[in-house]
């Protein structure tokens, strides 16, 4: 698996002579492709096999009994109900036992939630959406507000203004912008829903919080961007050439932060899984973040390892895809093998 | 912390890219001059908090409670009663304390952990980078979830928690930065002349690593107290009545239509030592002025 | 607009290369794709009247959907539209006749045999009969079930149980054996924890019972559940057969709405913003904070929660609290009448004693009084017990331990609560007694529970019947805090359950108050209400014993 920030990948490629053979073969001829992309699979699942044993480990190690889980606080259930519970559920098996009939079962789709009663797959499955259309729209609001940055920045009068700005979004924690929000536009000038509910009006909250620290962060990679490729000989030759500011924006700088703000892609994603487990529980709504934090602190062990096998999964693909695009847009990528 | 560390990257690049930057650059902005003054305040409200408000932040008052600010509670009072500004100053020391405790372990624990796995054979390397790298897939905050919730809630929980989630970065920088320095010729001339591979580790390899890792620490600080912040927030930090930045900003989630104060106040203060410690840091890092 | 939005973004990258175009055109499709599937809202039909119904509901979705398992409100709250009880019970404690035409006691109270109405159908079409009672109550003390409540309720036990079974007659004729006499049944009957599965559901969705679903939580009651969707959603539709309400309802026939919707919303503030924007009719579990948030046009109604109040319950066998004059003393050191004032504005009631006023045939009026914030008395008497030395940080001290003890949760405390501790802990301060607070996940809470490894914990435990006191004080009860064995209160709470006449009952009752107001073993803080907040064009809304709304005579006037 790539390294998922630029920061490592880049560390990499100057030193790391074996890391470095396996990022230029991006370029190699399209044959090796599918050799390429088997490979990547076959790790992906190394990835998540190492991942959701690590998490297995992990919560057998927590203290607590599932079973007091499962029944909930105030549930006067008797000793013999118990063991029968750890007996339906396989708890009374060994360790190593339970750890491969879990595993089997996770890839069956057959693992039953403790607290839900469904079959992960299927909570997997129906909480996605919503987290698809929040993290979605999210994503939509932080580039539509990037932009607008960037392009206030090009203005030397706002640049100040737009970085402290930057700054100020970077530097908030995700709940409280949530938590602003709600109480401005929702309590008080009433403008969107404060309920979870289904419809457009009530995702504007959710995703601008969620967009708000992202478009910080995008804005400053693009501005960065922008301005390294400004800095560029061939930003000088294309002037020289009497193109305008605009053009010389739009036709090549943007294109060339574009590739440099896709290998943070890895990143954005993670900022949007992590952040919406504090958005969806700010404004209480359904999603896999709510899944998450409920399966964690529920010890609902067979949910947990579902969501880390998925984690894994998801980032292995992101990386892969944004692998080929960069290799795509960025001409210097394909150039360099 | 992810982002922050590739910031900084950048900025040393660019940096290294323009050697003549001259000594204009070092003077400090008025924002940075603003950033570290209000840091020495936070530092002091750490030491000695009273300095700042002697009210106690546990002394509850049932016929107070939730007063909108005013001259005698400025950010005004809680559902106890008990004074939101009190509570936000004496929370500075748990939630710095926490920010910088988790840093400085996951430093040292990504410093130990890198270094090893630059030196090592390949085959442990291998492994080791792999694993570090399973941990980078996923979401900071979500590993801190998955930590705590291993290690139980409160404050030790929270320190380590937030430390496991950021080490595998430093481990990363260190573990790179370590075959940096291997490969310098200083450092092979050394080999060659028999120095053993531990000694050198010592006196080349770590003050060789420590440099880059520290920058990222100063900016690692911030992120960190956002992260202790928002686990607080879920129920996960010290037990109550314990002022904590987070702890209290939860206090005031369900109160938010009718008292905003108890939940604004210790946001603001939140993002405001986050601001600074990014804004100074990064000036100590650029050398310069924050674009 | 977002969509204009992602445009102009997009449009920012050059767009000669095609291959580039498609990539745009690809992310603006699965954009347009996400919102169009989050405004794809489901539309009402104009001439359905619909009652839309906002709840808290925190865990109805774990696996709490069977009402013979589970041990939630919500549950009950719920699912009362889709199962009705053998008994009804009046706003005044009386019970009458609704599954059951009539029933008759045995006179050594060991037999209760019901006669059945005739004309009952479950949802899917199968009769309601004696086996399908017979059905159901097995189902309910089957080990496999795990129910939480409903098998305490019905009497049953594993060992020392009540419940002995159930006996078909004939086809509509159905008889109950104990060992002893329970005298709490007929009230257990009238929840609806012993409500009615339909036989088929019960053999074919067994393991699906805890999820539920349409298919699968089936009944006999006035709406049958058509969606449902966990943690979000359940609508219901209305039985057009039902002609089987309790006797003494208003409403009779088929329910006034044809459709219920049951949204979930877990946060205070949503749901009370939810109802000021119309967007639902009624809403459950409002906090006393939040009554203010209401506009204009809404009508409250709370009901004062029966059983025992929010208390704190003392483990005598552990630390300090060995000690009565510590027990004492700790019930005097905090103003309680201020902290529940100042934490529910005055919504909710200071609690004397460790019954609510409201529990039928057995409150003790003569503890109210009793014990009022009192620091001079309690300094004497932490005096008297020897904790006479303070430390460093004005805490008292006895050969140099400290006086304290840990007050142990679980995980989530609500805001109420944690501001109420926050003022005991703050008023124990000042008579030099360091409350410390340990709150802990549901799991690890058990864990500790089980050895009672704690000094202090709380909860409130709602019931319409007194006998919820012996689960809590008898000797191994299971939600008895203290370890220590007294056999004089165990008599008096067996004696209690065992005696269906209700003055002697009472007398029983009162006894038990008194004594624990003695001993200091449960220190009731609050009595809680149920609030429901409706719209005023909701008409025909009706409330149980427990304040819980009930729909089946409900409309809305739009």
């Amino acid at each position: 698996m790539p390294p998922s920030s630029p920061d490592g990948g880049r560390a990499a490629k100057r030193v790391d002579t074996r890391r470095s053979a396996s990022q230029t073969s991006l370029s190699a001829p399209p044959t090796s492709l599918v050799a390429r992309a088997l490979g990547r699979l076959g790790g992906m699942l190394l990835v998540m096999w190492g991942a959701t044993t690590a998490g297995f480990i992990a919560l057998r190690a927590i203290p607590g009994d599932p079973v007091d889980v499962m029944l909930g606080v105030t549930a006067s259930v008797g000793e013999s109900v118990r063991q029968q519970i750890r007996v339906e559920w396989g708890l009374d098996e060994p360790p190593v036992v339970q750890y491969f009939t879990v595993l089997g079962r996770l890839v069956t789709g057959e693992l039953d939630s403790y607290q839900l009663r469904q079959p992960v797959m299927t909570v997997i499955a129906d909480q996605a959406m919503p987290t698809l259309q929040l993290t979605g729209l999210a994503l939509v609001f932080a580039l539509g507000l990037a932009t607008v940055g960037i392009l206030l920045a090009r203005l030397p009068a706002l640049r100040p203004m737009v970085s402290t700005f930057e700054l100020a979004l970077v530097s908030s924690p995700t709940f409280w912008i949530g938590l602003v929000l709600l109480a401005v536009f929702g309590y008080q000038l009433r403008w969107f829903p404060t309920a979870a509910s289904a419809g457009l009006p009530a995702l504007v909250l959710p995703a601008l919080t969620l967009a708000l620290p992202l478009t910080g962060i995008v804005s400053q990679v693009f501005r960065q961007g922008i301005g390294h490729a400004e800095s560029q000989p061939f930003a000088l030759t294309a002037r020289a050439r009497g193109i305008s500011d605009v053009r010389l924006l739009s036709r090549h700088s943007l294109r060339h932060a574009a590739g440099e703000t896709l290998t943070l892609s890895g990143y954005l994603v993670g900022s949007l899984l992590g952040g919406a487990v504090l958005v969806e529980t700010v404004f209480a709504r359904q999603g896999l973040g709510a899944v998450t934090v409920r399966a964690i602190l529920g010890r609902d062990l067979p949910m947990v390892l579902a969501l880390i096998a998925l984690a894994a999964a998801v980032f292995a693909v992101i990386n892969l895809l944004v692998d080929l695009l960069v290799a795509r847009i960025d001409p210097r990528v394909r150039m360099a093998g | 912390m992810t982002l922050l560390q590739w910031r900084t990257r950048g900025e040393s690049q660019r940096g290294r890219g323009r050697p003549g930057r001259g000594p204009r650059g070092w003077l400090p902005t008025p924002g940075v001059i603003a950033a570290s003054l209000f840091l020495v305040v936070l530092m002091a409200a750490v030491l000695v908090p009273s300095l700042f408000s002697p009210l106690d932040p546990l002394r509850a008052d049932a016929s107070a409670s939730l007063d909108a600010p005013s001259a005698e509670h400025w950010f005004g009072t809680d559902r106890a009663g008990r004074d939101v500004y009190a509570r936000v100053v004496h929370g500075a020391r748990a939630s710095l304390g926490v920010g910088l405790g988790a840093t400085a372990l996951a430093l040292v624990a990504g410093l130990i952990i890198g270094v090893v796995a630059g030196l090592a054979p390949k085959m442990i390397d291998a492994a080791v980078s792999r694993s570090i790298e399973v941990l980078m897939a996923f979401p900071e905050f979500l590993l801190a979830l998955v930590v705590i919730a291993v290690v139980g809630p409160g404050e030790t929980g929270l320190l380590v928690a937030v430390a496991s989630a950021a080490m595998p970065a430093y481990a990363r920088v260190a573990r790179n930065q370590t075959l940096v320095v291997r490969n310098a010729g200083y450092v092979r001339a050394a080999t060659v002349l028999g120095v053993p591979p531990w000694r050198s580790a010592l006196r080349h390899i770590v003050p060789g690593t420590l440099g880059p890792l520290l920058v990222m620490a100063i900016l690692g600080v911030g992120t960190a107290i956002v992260s202790a912040a928002g686990l607080s927030f879920l129920g996960l930090g010290p037990a109550p009545p314990s002022p904590e930045w987070g702890v209290i900003l939860s206090e005031g989630r369900n109160t938010l239509s009718t008292a905003w104060w108890v939940a604004v106040f210790p946001g603001l203060a939140i993002m405001a030592a986050v601001v600074s410690i990014g804004t100074v840091g990064r000036h100590l890092k650029t050398g310069g002025a924050v674009a | 607009m977002p969509t204009t939005r992602a445009e102009r973004s997009q449009s920012q990258l050059p767009q000669r290369a095609p291959r580039r175009r498609l990539g745009a055109a690809m992310a603006l499709t699965a954009a347009a794709a996400l919102l169009a599937g989050c405004a794809a809202a489901p539309a009402a039909d104009d001439d359905t009247n619909t009652v839309t119904f906002g709840i808290e509901g925190a865990n109805l979705g774990s696996g709490h959907m069977d009402i013979h398992s589970t041990q939630l409100d919500v549950s009950s709250l719920v699912l009362r539209n889709v199962f009705d009880s053998l008994v009804g019970q009046t706003a005044d404690g009386q019970f009458v006749p609704w599954l059951a035409k009539s029933w008759e006691i045995s006179d050594d109270q060991l037999q209760y045999t019901f006669t059945l109405r005739q004309d009952v159908t479950f949802h899917d079409g199968e009769p309601f009969n004696a086996e399908a009672v017979k059905a159901n109550f097995d189902h309910i003390v089957d080990p496999e079930t795990a129910s939480a409540q409903a098998a305490s309720l019905i009497g049953y036990a594993e060992e020392d149980g009540y419940y002995v079974g159930t006996e078909v007659l004939d086809e509509y004729t159905v008889r109950v054996d104990f060992s002893q006499p329970y005298a709490p049944f007929l009230q257990g009957l009238s929840l609806p924890q012993l409500g009615f599965y339909s036989p088929k559901a019960l053999a074919e969705h067994k393991d699906d019972l805890k999820a539920g679903g349409p298919g699968v939580t089936v009944g006999t009651g006035p709406f049958v559940l058509s969606e449902y969707t966990p943690d979000q959603e359940l609508r219901f539709t209305a039985n057009d057969e039902y002609a089987w309400p309790a006797e003494g309802t208003e409403h009779q026939g088929r329910a006034a709405s044809d459709e219920l919707v049951i949204r979930v919303l877990p946060e205070s503030a949503s749901r009370v913003g939810a109802l000021n924007s119309g967007e639902v009719d009624v809403i459950a579990d409002v906090t006393p904070t939040m009554v203010q948030e209401v506009g204009d046009g809404f009508d409250v109604t709370a009901v004062e929660l029966p059983g025992i109040p929010y208390s704190l319950y003392i483990n005598e066998a552990h630390g300090v609290f060995a000690d009565p004059l510590v027990r004492q003393a700790f019930r005097l050191g905090f103003d309680l009448d201020a902290a529940v004032e100042g934490v529910y504005d005055g919504q909710y009631a200071r609690a004397w004693s460790v019954l609510a006023p409201t529990t039928p045939n057995s409150y003790e009026p003569a503890v109210e009084g009793t014990w009022s914030y009192d620091t001079d008395k309690a300094n004497a008497l932490l005096d008297q017990a020897g904790w006479t030395e303070r430390d460093a940080d004005g805490y008292r001290t006895k050969d140099g331990v400290r006086l304290g003890a840990v007050w142990t949760a679980w995980t989530p405390v609500p805001d109420d609560r944690a501001a109420l501790a926050d003022i005991i802990q703050s008023d124990l301060r000042d008579i030099g007694f360091q409350l410390a607070r340990q709150v802990v996940e549901p799991a690890q809470y058990n864990e500790l529970y089980a050895t009672r490894a704690f000094d202090l914990t709380d909860w409130g435990f709602s019931s319409p019947d007194a006998d919820v006191l012996r689960s809590h004080l008898r000797t191994g009860g299971f939600q008895t805090v203290s370890t220590v064995s007294k056999p004089e209160i165990d008599e008096l709470l067996d004696q209690a359950v065992a005696t269906s006449d209700p003055a002697e009952r009472e007398r029983l009752y009162q006894e038990v108050q008194r004594w624990n107001n003695e001993q200091v073993l449960i220190v009731p803080l609050v009595v809680p209400s149920e609030i429901t907040v409706a719209s005023t064009s909701v008409k025909g809304l009706t409330f149980d014993l427990y304040g819980r709304a009930s729909f089946y005579g409900a409309t809305v006037e739009r």
